[in-house]
């Protein structure tokens, strides 16, 4: 255990110091971009104005009251601190929105639709990409060219797709937003069915996309490992086929985990295609639409989130690893 | 033995499979709860709209009109005196004010080029020197909470403006020096006096009556109280708990969609002004993240008055025999208003001198311009002749046509264009294929920004058009938050902004004045943070002294002669040109649950103009709804 240790305490140091410069990056990078935040505010403001003192003391005050007039460093101050006190500051786009109404209330909708969808995708994927690897024969034949050709869907097409068909020409399910057009959010059955029929095809959208491409990795690392001498050793050994099946399973899904992760970690970015094809509620578009109108707030607040989530997503993935995989602890901690 | 196996645990990951399919549909439940509580909070900010309609969560279809294409991303705020709510339901304070839950003392026609009284009580009236504006307020007008609506209310708000600089006060304090209340009920506008004892601007003082709303002093004080003197905190305050004239209010807002409830004790259901209450109960806004998902809503029936660009419109009956229909039956389908306009860069190599601006003018096609961009949702040049009016009747009365027939061109004249270039020695020297102009090869950049797919497919006719007479235009399209910022602030950069589109005013109470003053006047040329027009830094002291002299004219026959020759100096310099006419407001309708809405020759006099049923007088037409099956 005491490796285990060691392992932990250096991955935790990493863990740390890509933290400092991720929060550093997130700062930065949004205000590296050209244009003017605060010319789109006045632009709104504006409209109807007709005197240019006016309109140059608007921005003045707009320039004052988000600190855009201070230096860099001093900006920079005022972030930390503020974020340290949970405070995200106020919006630009959606001026003067706190970034943390914005976020409480889109990121629970982009979280409930594709946490599910990236854990769903992966488990068909992987299993149908396991069962192609040894099964082969008709199973892979079938299995192998539908993966491909899904996996190389655009998003985009497969979410217009299912819309024309199941949407539009069929009408099962509904073909935008969140719940029904003309409801109002409760707690009654009607609501909660309305949410679930039109979580339908958001969900498969990108389900069906995610299981291609997981199940074209997992057959070939799956091929490979039903390739390897211990696998041959093994059934020289005459050790049962399940017994196998299962190192087999346990190795070649490593690299897959890894992907899960990271998956996992970027999920909060949203499904933009999914949210814009079916105007389905989250924070994909809000993000988009940040970055459209350079809400350096907004823009910051999301990409912290979403590195957190990676880096944690990835020190978790790596502890795991240390259990699974002694070879991985082993080699580092050497 | 083996096999078997095999084939039982593929069976058992199987249905392990399908259980964990079945478990999506579990887990979407979990989503709506937690999805519920966090729209539940939006819900509960707004106590007395949720207690109203306790229980009431479906949104009965037959009391309840559907709207796309106002309401892009949340509502942030419900303050009438902020310019930053994105409530678009509610509140827009311009030449056509949004009247739904907040009021102007007059509502603008733009059918007839009229105001006639909201808030207010007959018509206003100016004194004999013109340097006050007086009108009276509608004995029967009361706010929400009951207490009457006095002259003392615009005042105050007036006074407010001021005081907090918000976007009214700014626009305005050039050329309105107060806003008395002589007795509880008559309101004295008193304009800002030249050096001449005149009124420096007569037409836009009467145009913040149709333009601003009257806010209720008692409130506008608990919100001075609240933001303690602030003013971004003034300007900020997200105002739930706004007091409104209106005929509706906040029922409901999340990120998905906007309800407004009717007030059923609404002052205008008095005799002395509407008569009744309007006829939907609610009014409905779903966010649509894009004009496709809008059009299928609109093809479900899910919406039924359409404020966006549907490609094609006239296919929605045509082809797809749906009960949808458009102002006019045929193309341009609507009334154009604004004249989105291409803008020459003064200052880059060769577009000072006019002749290129003229032969680069001449030869775009906008034939086509028009029928790609617009899908012929736009009158063509042949039919309303380029001038510096929209193509309302009104503003067409404005000038003598046949003054300047010689001078309007209708476009794709390549051989007129190439004449022209010739003549004036500008000329390929060096065989390239391209012209020189003293030397120098002639090469522009059109441009406009990113993903604003009509402008782009307009200013791509443009470049087309540069390659037919011998003038290089390329196209470039940067996003919208460097576009705006490269174009309201000069000098425009040497390359990359040569040629480039923004948009002209509508219709409204102090049009065309504006448009044109927005389009040419010199006191915009050259400055920075330049929301107002005249972008390309032209400049003209002949048309300046026009423009400074129309709004204090008061006969008709030397206004019509300023406007003529103010069209002439247009045509004659081509600063920028117009490459299309575009709505005021898309309006297209879907007649599957409400009908009688705004239509050509559909009787209604005044004519209730095609602007939605929310702007100045189109909010007439809520009154003459019916529905298709009561």
């Amino acid at each position: 255990m005491k490796g285990y240790r060691k392992y932990f305490l250096n991955k935790l140091v990493w863990l740390f110091v890509t933290a400092v410069f991720a929060f550093l990056l997130n700062f930065i990078l949004p205000r590296l971009m050209p244009g003017d935040p605060v010319a789109a505010i006045t632009a709104r403001i504006a409209q109807g104005m007709s005197n240019s003192t006016g309109m140059k003391e608007t921005y003045e005050q707009y320039q004052r009251s988000f600190g855009l007039d201070k230096p860099m460093l001093t900006q920079f101050a005022l972030y930390i601190k503020n974020v340290f006190s949970g405070n995200f500051g106020t919006s630009f786009s959606q001026f003067p929105r706190p970034v943390s109404d914005i976020l409480s209330s889109s990121i629970w909708w982009t979280i409930c639709l594709q946490f599910p969808a990236i854990i769903i995708g992966w488990l068909i994927g992987n299993t149908l990409g396991a069962l192609a690897a040894y099964l082969k024969k008709g199973f892979d034949k079938v299995i192998m060219p539908i993966s491909i050709f899904v996996s190389n869907f655009p998003a985009f097409g497969m979410a217009v797709i299912l819309m024309v068909i199941f949407g539009v020409k069929l009408r099962w399910f509904p073909t935008s937003g969140g719940y029904g057009f003309d409801l109002i959010p409760d707690f009654s059955w009607k609501f909660i069915w309305s949410v679930i029929v039109h979580y339908q095809l958001p969900f498969w959208s990108i389900v069906i996309i995610a299981i291609g491409g997981q199940a074209i990795g997992m057959r070939s690392m799956s091929i490979y490992e039903l390739n390897a001498d211990y696998v041959k050793y093994s059934r020289f050994m005459g050790i049962k086929d399940n017994k196998i099946v299962g190192y087999v399973f346990r190795n070649a899904m490593l690299p897959q985990i890894t992907g899960l992760a990271l998956s996992i970690g970027t999920m909060v970015g949203g499904a933009l295609i999914a949210e814009i094809v079916f105007s389905y509620p989250g924070l994909g578009y809000t993000l988009l639409n940040a970055v459209m109108g350079q809400d350096y707030p907004l823009i910051s607040a999301v990409t912290l989130i979403i590195t957190l989530m990676v880096l944690i997503a990835n020190f978790a993935i790596e502890m795991i690893y240390g259990l699974i995989d002694p070879r991985i602890k082993a080699a580092q901690s050497d | 033995m083996k096999r078997t196996m095999l084939v039982l645990s593929v069976l058992l990951v199987l249905s392990m499979l399908l259980s964990a399919c079945g478990n999506t549909a579990t887990t979407a439940p979990v989503a709506t709860t937690e999805a519920a509580a966090a729209t539940e909070a939006v819900v509960t900010e707004a106590p007395a709209a949720t207690e109203v309609m306790a229980g009431d969560t479906v949104l009965p279809r037959n009391e309840t009109l559907y709207f796309n294409g106002q309401q892009w991303g949340a509502v942030v705020c419900w303050n009438p005196y902020s310019s930053n709510c994105n409530n678009a339901m509610a509140i827009a304070q311009q030449d056509n004010a949004r009247v739904t839950m907040f009021e102007t003392p007059y509502i603008y026609n733009m059918m007839d080029g009229k105001v006639y009284p909201l808030l207010a009580d007959g018509p206003y009236t100016w004194n004999d020197a013109k340097t006050e504006l007086t009108f009276k307020i509608n004995a029967a007008a009361h706010w929400s909470d009951g207490t009457p609506v006095t002259a003392e209310d615009v005042a105050y708000t007036w006074a407010t403006h001021v005081k907090y600089n918000d976007s009214t006060g700014a626009a305005n304090k050039d050329y309105i020096e107060d806003i008395v209340a002589a007795d509880a009920s008559t309101v004295v506008i008193k304009a800002k006096l030249g050096e001449d004892g005149k009124a420096l601007n007569p037409l836009l003082v009467q145009a913040y009556v149709s333009s601003n709303y009257v806010n209720q002093k008692a409130w506008t004080q608990t919100l001075e109280a609240r933001a303690n003197g602030d003013a971004a905190a003034f300007l900020a305050d997200t105002a739930e708990d706004v007091v409104y004239s209106g005929p509706y209010h906040k029922f409901f807002a999340d990120d998905t969609k906007v309800v407004l409830i009717r007030d059923d004790n609404y002052w205008g259901a008095d005799a002395s002004m509407w008569g009744k209450l309007p006829a939907p109960k609610y009014l409905a806004h779903i966010i649509y993240k894009d004009n496709a998902a809008g059009t299928t809503a609109l093809q479900a029936g899910e919406v039924d008055v359409s404020q966006q660009f549907n490609s094609n419109v006239q296919d929605l009956w045509l082809k797809d025999n749906l009960p949808i229909s458009t102002y006019l039956s045929e193309a341009p389908y609507g009334i154009g208003a604004s004249l989105p306009t291409a803008f020459f860069n003064m200052g880059s190599y060769g577009l000072d001198n006019v002749v290129i601006r003229k032969a680069i003018a001449i030869a775009v096609d906008y034939d086509t311009i028009i029928a790609n961009a617009m899908t012929n949702q736009s009158a063509t040049f042949t039919q309303v002749p380029r001038s510096l009016m929209n193509p309302t009747p009104g503003e067409q009365a404005l000038f003598d046509h046949d003054a300047v027939k010689d001078l309007q061109w209708a476009g794709n004249d390549i051989e007129g264009a190439n004449a022209m270039l010739d003549e004036a020695g500008i000329k390929d020297t060096d065989g390239d294929g391209w012209r020189e102009y003293n030397g120098k090869k002639l090469t522009y950049v059109a441009t406009c920004p990113n993903g604003w797919s009509d402008w782009q497919a307009a200013i791509e006719v443009v470049a087309a058009a540069g390659a037919k007479i011998g003038i290089d235009i390329t196209t470039n399209y940067p996003e919208w938050s460097v576009y705006q910022t490269v174009v309201t602030n000069w000098p425009l950069p040497e390359t990359g902004y040569d040629i480039f589109m923004m948009w002209s005013d509508g219709a409204g109470p102090t049009q065309p004045w504006s448009r044109i003053r927005h389009l040419i006047s010199g006191e915009f040329a050259k400055t920075t943070n330049n929301w107002n027009g005249n972008w390309g830094g032209y400049s003209n002291p002949e048309a300046d002294a026009l423009i400074k002299a129309i709004p204090t004219m008061t006969d008709e026959a030397a206004l019509k002669d300023a406007y003529t020759k103010l069209v002439k100096i247009y045509l004659t310099d081509v600063p920028s040109f117009t490459l299309m006419y575009r709505p005021q407001a898309f309006h297209t309708v879907n007649e599957s649950v409400w009908t009688n809405f705004p239509h050509e020759g559909d009787g209604t006099d005044p004519a209730v103009p095609p602007l939605d049923l929310t702007d100045g007088y189109s909010i007439a037409g809520l009154y003459n709804l019916t529905l298709v099956n009561p």
